[in-house]
């Protein structure tokens, strides 16, 4: 050891004041289910999203700065990132109710702090800039969702999807940690900036380092992979999504996928910057994601088509979506990460509006099976409208808020591979995109068909309640209006690429 | 002073026996101890890396990531108890109700 | 003064508004109203315009406005605008004109009708349309009023739609139209591409600097653009949907296919005469083909019996007239045969539509005879328009085609054979007019006592345009008398700053070519008229005084009887040759290329993707352990390609 100075690192808790509010809030939602007399089925729910609004309130007045060393760094970027996941929780639980109403009677406290916890962990990933944060954050995001996904304990499905999650998860963070310890080794160090310039120099100067960055590119693609749900590593996801609780799924399907996302912009486009494009082989991160992300469109459209169950439905069409948010983060230019943002915010009022249709459809009926849609849109009019919308939001149909989304994404690309020459393998990338774009409007439509050109009627008459109407319109008016007037969000993402070192 | 390439090569080797093992088992919980055995193989190299770089980095960075696989295994644990209540079975491959 | 040029085409299209829009909601007489008042308002905003010309100094004759710019894309840059020029004024005085006098007869004509209101409401659109075509200043706009003109001849040929030959006409002429437009638009573009812009001003004065005269390229772009000419101004080849639009109702063939109309082609060919001074070929095929057509219809309108297909056939006659006297680069009395053949020919189909009219919708000349005492006025017009358009000294059409005569013989681009033809046909003309006179209103009578119950003279409506359109063919032709008769020729002198450009590319043996001067054009002057005599003589002893005659000459020359009669046999001719194998090509299209190839494509990709997606997701075997190994043979292969790049 050197000398016995000891320097503290400043320590400022004041930038942290979302996430440190949002835990004791969560710790709090857990007691109170306890010690109350559970008179009302409802009351955890409207706290926990009290809750959330009250961290989304503290969020905006939250300075930028760097608290616990590098540990801990509000940027626009995370802040972006943190409206994304308070957000996705506050519809996600807000959607809730309904199947939390019966099913779940002893322990409602922890399934709405729970989810908490798992945002808390979101948020603090997103304020990470160095890897051990990044680790911890994410593993504070998994962990509760692994308990999440098996809740309904009685359910074959719930635990199942529980124990497959939890299996393949371990795993990959198993491989996640391998993955950081070889980048920690090349570097030197843990914090993501100094990483990015010390990695570049090691390898100016030695190139044999060039296999051992491969291994972590590798390993660290494949923890972060799970997260997102990118092919090969995606095959966790259908099940959980069919088996878990409706809202559990939504919430994954948004934040999770949301948090996977800015880990790996923290990871690869800020941490391993110098090590994108051809040039660069074999430690380039930019094919091998692009091929991931062509892997993901293909499969995610192809195999959508022949599902029956609307949660699996949607699993395939989630991981379709993040090929293409995928194609955004490795086009390394202001609009790139910008388009990330913007897509992943037009996703999240689309995809959660849509799994708050499907709780409300659930709770009425029982079932998830698309054929039970059939008719619905003479009795339930209203449902299968709202329904449409979101599900042509998603198949990227202007005006709606999906179409800017794809063409930023597909733009950004295009902008880059004109720019750099040797960036013309964006080409492709973008052609697989629109190719596999058309192929899944078919079934996205073919919902549609199903709720509105079936020739009897539904025997369901499904009403909404409450709060998920209040989802449900959020979900459309955040479709609909950033689809007429995207200009605000795509400057509030831009302000992300700045965190990235890309001038616009 | 024992290079850091045996420390590396260790842990590899550890981490193959637990990829192995997660691929070859059947018993849920043996899969879980094969998955920790990876954890710790990661966490080996990190303490290597730490050591030949002479920086406390990697040491924190161990100390916080066996408090976090030793949560995961609580939940973990936990999960494979309510999956042995509902279908009395801690075989993984009988777990194949959705699939396609 | 300019500002008030847009008027003359907004009137009629605000008519055809009024009317088009509240179809059915108006009555009658404010149908009437709005309809010929918006003529008669762009009659006189045409002939103020026209005076304010005229008070301009001869060379600066021009008035243009431009509206805005329509299309403004990269090189293309065309406006909406108007230009009135020497050429132009006469156009529009014509079509206003005796498109009022139109409107105004078919009050009366078309008073039973039930379709009425939708008949005055497309006659305003296609004089909107034609005053748009002669107003524009480019070709473009031109095009919009061309096309704009043909779809209103379609839809009013075809105004009698549950009728199968109607509509089938209305067809035929969109159709054979459109085979014209395509050469037009072919030409149009290459004039684009060589002088950058389709503005007549730009286009006439870049012309000398762009093309060279003679060359290969200026003649394809006047070959092309007479294509077009020649399908809407039925020449040869193009011909075959005049005679079948006769299926309208009478004054739409007088408006559209006498007077206005089918003097399109004409008025593009006088407005491009820069460009065919610059191509004498093309001038040459031109006025080949006029004269061609001009002798092949009157040949035909001899042995028609249809009253409405005598006048069709002489139309088509007396255009080939119009374009033979372009093709000799005589465009001013191509114009001038226009404007008289207007009063005249619009009256010959006024006076058929009285008369049939008044026939109970008997059209066939053989049932008819001996109208005179019936129809007075009918018949004294009718007698005007036939001596004017027999050429009889003094009337319009004598000093009109008396020009053009000369001028195909006299013309360093003229030659003594296309004199020759036009002679000829001359003679022709008056004799099968003649032959239309005496058959319907002298001799026997030969309807039924039943038609002849019913035969009344048109009422005021209908008269009133007859005798103004009687009066103009007879001093119509005043403003134009050549110089040997020792006037001024003051239609030659008010066309001639369009012209002027054109003039230096004549033939340097212009001087010279005026061979015989004054002494031979009185010559052939006077030949003609005695030829023309003659034929009228002839006339008068085969189907006045001694039928038999005619009769026995039928019977005679039976096989040259029923080619005419047949009219050559050239749309059964066109229906083996040019329609059967369209119609077979398509029909292969359809069942083989579309059906088998296209579908067969897509379908097949379909099934393909579905095949695929059914690989796919056995993948998904629902079992965590292969999941997991799927995940390492992930990384592993992620490894292993990335190593070997």
């Amino acid at each position: 050891m050197s000398s016995m100075d000891i320097t503290f690192p400043a320590f400022d808790l004041r930038f942290m004041a979302p996430e440190i509010f949002l835990f004791l809030w969560a710790l709090f939602v857990f007691a109170y289910d306890v010690t109350s007399k559970r008179k009302s089925s409802t009351a955890a729910g409207y706290l926990a999203m009290l809750g959330l609004m009250i961290a989304g309130a503290i969020l905006a007045y939250t300075n930028y700065g760097q608290g616990y060393g590098s540990m801990f760094l509000f940027e626009p970027a995370a802040k972006f990132f943190k409206i994304i996941f308070l957000g996705s929780a506050f519809m996600a639980i807000g959607s809730s109710f309904g199947i939390t109403k019966e099913r779940i009677i002893n322990h409602r406290g922890e399934f709405f702090g729970l989810i908490l916890l798992s945002t808390v962990g979101m948020m603090f990933l997103s304020s990470s800039n160095e890897l051990l944060s990044l680790y911890i954050g994410l593993e504070l995001t998994t962990i509760p969702l692994f308990v999440l996904a098996s809740f309904f304990k009685d359910n074959k499905l719930s635990v199942e999807a529980g124990i497959k999650y939890f299996i393949v998860g371990a795993f990959s963070s198993a491989l996640l940690v391998y993955g950081m310890s070889f980048l920690y080794g090349l570097s030197g160090t843990t914090d993501l900036v100094q990483m990015k310039i010390n990695i570049a120099m090691t390898h100016l100067t030695f190139k044999e380092i060039g296999v051992i960055l491969v291994l972590a590119n590798v390993l660290i693609i494949a923890g972060l992979g799970f997260k997102l749900s990118l092919p090969p590593f995606h095959q966790w996801a259908p099940d959980v999504y069919e088996g878990s609780p409706t809202p559990i799924a939504a919430f994954l399907s948004v934040g999770s996928k949301a948090a996977g996302l800015i880990a790996f912009a923290k990871i690869f486009v800020n941490g391993l910057y110098a090590f994108n494009g051809p040039e660069m082989a074999p430690n380039d991160w930019g094919i091998l994601v692009g091929i991931l992300a062509c892997a993901a469109m293909i499969l995610g459209n192809t195999v959508a088509i022949r599902q029956t169950n609307i949660k699996r439905m949607l699993a395939y069409s989630s991981i379709a979506q993040v090929g293409y948010i995928m194609i955004g983060m490795v086009t390394m230019n202001d609009l790139g990460i910008a388009s990330v943002g913007f897509y992943i915010f037009a996703y999240m009022f689309a995809n959660m509006g849509a799994f708050a249709i499907v709780a409300i459809f659930e709770e009425r009926t029982g079932s998830c099976e698309i054929q039970s849609y059939a008719g619905l849109s003479h009795t339930s009019p209203v449902l299968a409208t709202t329904f449409a919308v979101f599900l042509l939001s998603l198949a990227g149909i202007p005006p709606l808020a999906g179409f800017f989304a794809k063409f930023f994404v597909f733009a950004s690309a295009i902008k880059m591979a004109q720019a750099d020459a040797t960036a013309g393998w964006l080409y492709w990338i973008v052609g697989v995109g629109l190719l596999t774009a058309v192929f899944s409007l078919y079934y996205y439509a073919n919902i549609i068909k199903v709720m509105f050109f079936s020739k009897e009627a539904s025997p369901y008459r499904v009403h909404y309640t409450f709060p998920s109407f209040g989802i449900v319109l959020i979900g459309i008016a955040g479709v609909i209006i950033f689809g007429l007037y995207p200009e605000p969000i795509l400057k509030f993402a831009s302000d992300i690429s700045l965190s990235f070192g890309f001038l616009p | 002073m024992i290079p850091i390439s045996a420390y590396l090569i260790v842990a590899a080797v550890l981490f193959g026996i637990g990829t192995v093992g997660v691929l070859i088992s059947r018993n849920m919980i043996v899969v879980f101890m094969c998955v920790e055995l990876m954890l710790n193989a990661a966490n080996l190299a990190l303490i290597a890396f730490s050591r030949a770089l002479n920086i406390m980095d990697g040491h924190v960075f161990v100390f916080l990531a066996l408090a976090v696989a030793a949560a995961e295994a609580a939940v973990g644990l936990a999960i494979v108890l309510a999956v042995y209540r509902n279908r009395e079975t801690v075989n993984i491959d009988r777990f194949d109700m959705m699939k396609w | 003064m300019a500002d008030y040029l847009y008027l003359i085409p907004l009137f009629p299209l605000i008519g055809f508004l009024i009317n088009g829009l509240l179809l059915g909601k108006l009555s009658r007489s404010m149908v009437n109203l709005v309809a010929c008042a918006s003529v008669a308002a762009s009659f006189v905003v045409s002939l103020l315009l026209f005076f304010d010309l005229k008070s301009l100094p001869p060379d600066s004759r021009v008035i243009e406005q431009v509206l805005f710019t329509w299309i403004p894309s990269g090189t293309l840059h065309v406006n909406f605008g108007f230009l009135l020029d020497p050429l132009s004024a006469v156009m529009i005085l014509v079509v206003t004109g005796v498109g009022f006098l139109i409107h105004v007869y078919s009050t009366g004509y078309m008073k039973h009708d039930p379709g009425f209101g939708r008949y005055f409401a497309y006659l305003n659109l296609f004089t909107f349309s034609m005053l748009t075509l002669v107003l524009a200043n480019n070709y473009l706009l031109m095009f919009v009023g061309w096309e704009g003109v043909g779809l209103c001849s379609y839809l009013l040929i075809g105004f009698w739609f549950e009728k199968k030959s109607a509509s089938d006409a209305g067809k035929k002429a969109f159709i054979v139209n459109r085979i014209g437009d395509f050469g037009f638009l072919i030409g149009m573009f290459l004039i684009f591409w060589h002088v950058g812009s389709l503005d007549f001003r730009v286009v006439m004065e870049q012309a000398p600097i762009v093309f060279i005269a003679g060359s290969g390229l200026v003649t394809a772009i006047c070959l092309l653009l007479f294509v077009g000419a020649t399908g809407k101004s039925a020449q040869i080849p193009l011909y075959v949907w005049l005679p079948d639009a006769m299926e309208g109702p009478t004054p739409v063939s007088a408006l559209i296919h006498a007077a206005t109309m089918v003097t399109a082609g004409v008025y593009m060919i006088a407005r491009t005469n820069i460009l065919y001074m610059m191509a004498p070929d093309a001038l040459m095929v031109v006025a080949i083909i006029g004269a061609a057509t001009a002798l092949f219809a009157a040949t035909i309108g001899l042995a028609q019996n249809d009253i409405k297909r005598v006048l069709a056939y002489s139309t088509v006659s007396q255009l080939g007239y119009m374009f033979l006297a372009c093709g000799v680069a005589s465009f001013t009395a191509g114009i001038f045969h226009l404007m008289t053949h207007a009063f005249f020919k619009a009256l010959l189909f006024l006076g058929a539509g009285s008369v049939i009219h008044a026939m109970s919708e008997q059209q066939d000349m053989r049932y008819m005879g001996g109208l005179k005492k019936y129809l007075p006025i009918t018949y004294i017009t009718f007698l005007l328009a036939t001596l004017a358009i027999s050429g009889i000294p003094g009337f319009s059409g004598f000093f009109s085609k008396d020009e053009i005569l000369w001028k195909s013989f006299s013309s360093a681009n003229g030659h003594p054979i296309l004199w020759a033809i036009g002679f000829v046909t001359a003679g022709l003309t008056a004799f099968y007019m003649f032959r239309l006179v005496y058959m319907t209103f002298h001799g026997k009578e030969r309807m039924d006592d039943e038609t002849r119950k019913h035969i009344h003279e048109s009422p005021y409506s209908m008269t009133v345009p007859l005798m103004v359109l009687g009066v103009l063919s007879v001093i119509g032709g005043w403003i134009g008398i050549p110089h040997i008769f020792g006037a001024t020729n003051y239609f030659e002198h008010w066309l001639e700053p369009v012209m002027a450009a054109g003039k230096h590319f004549a033939p340097v043996h212009t001087a010279a070519a005026e061979s015989g001067g004054a002494s031979t054009e009185w010559m052939l002057m006077i030949l003609t008229v005695v030829f023309v005599l003659a034929a009228i003589f002839i006339a008068y002893l085969f189907y006045n005084k001694r039928t038999e005659l005619a009769t026995a000459w039928r019977q005679r020359l039976t096989g040259v009887h029923n080619l005419l009669l047949n009219k050559y046999y050239v749309d059964e001719i066109y229906g083996a040759i040019i329609v059967r194998p369209v119609i077979n090509l398509s029909l292969f299209l359809w069942k083989v290329v579309d059906v088998v190839f296209i579908d067969g494509f897509i379908n097949g990709f379909a099934t393909m993707y579905d095949g695929s997606s059914e690989f796919m997701s056995k993948m998904q075997t629902g079992r965590v352990r292969s999941y997991a190994t799927l995940f390492v043979i992930g990384v592993v292969i992620l490894i292993a390609y990335m190593v070997m790049e």
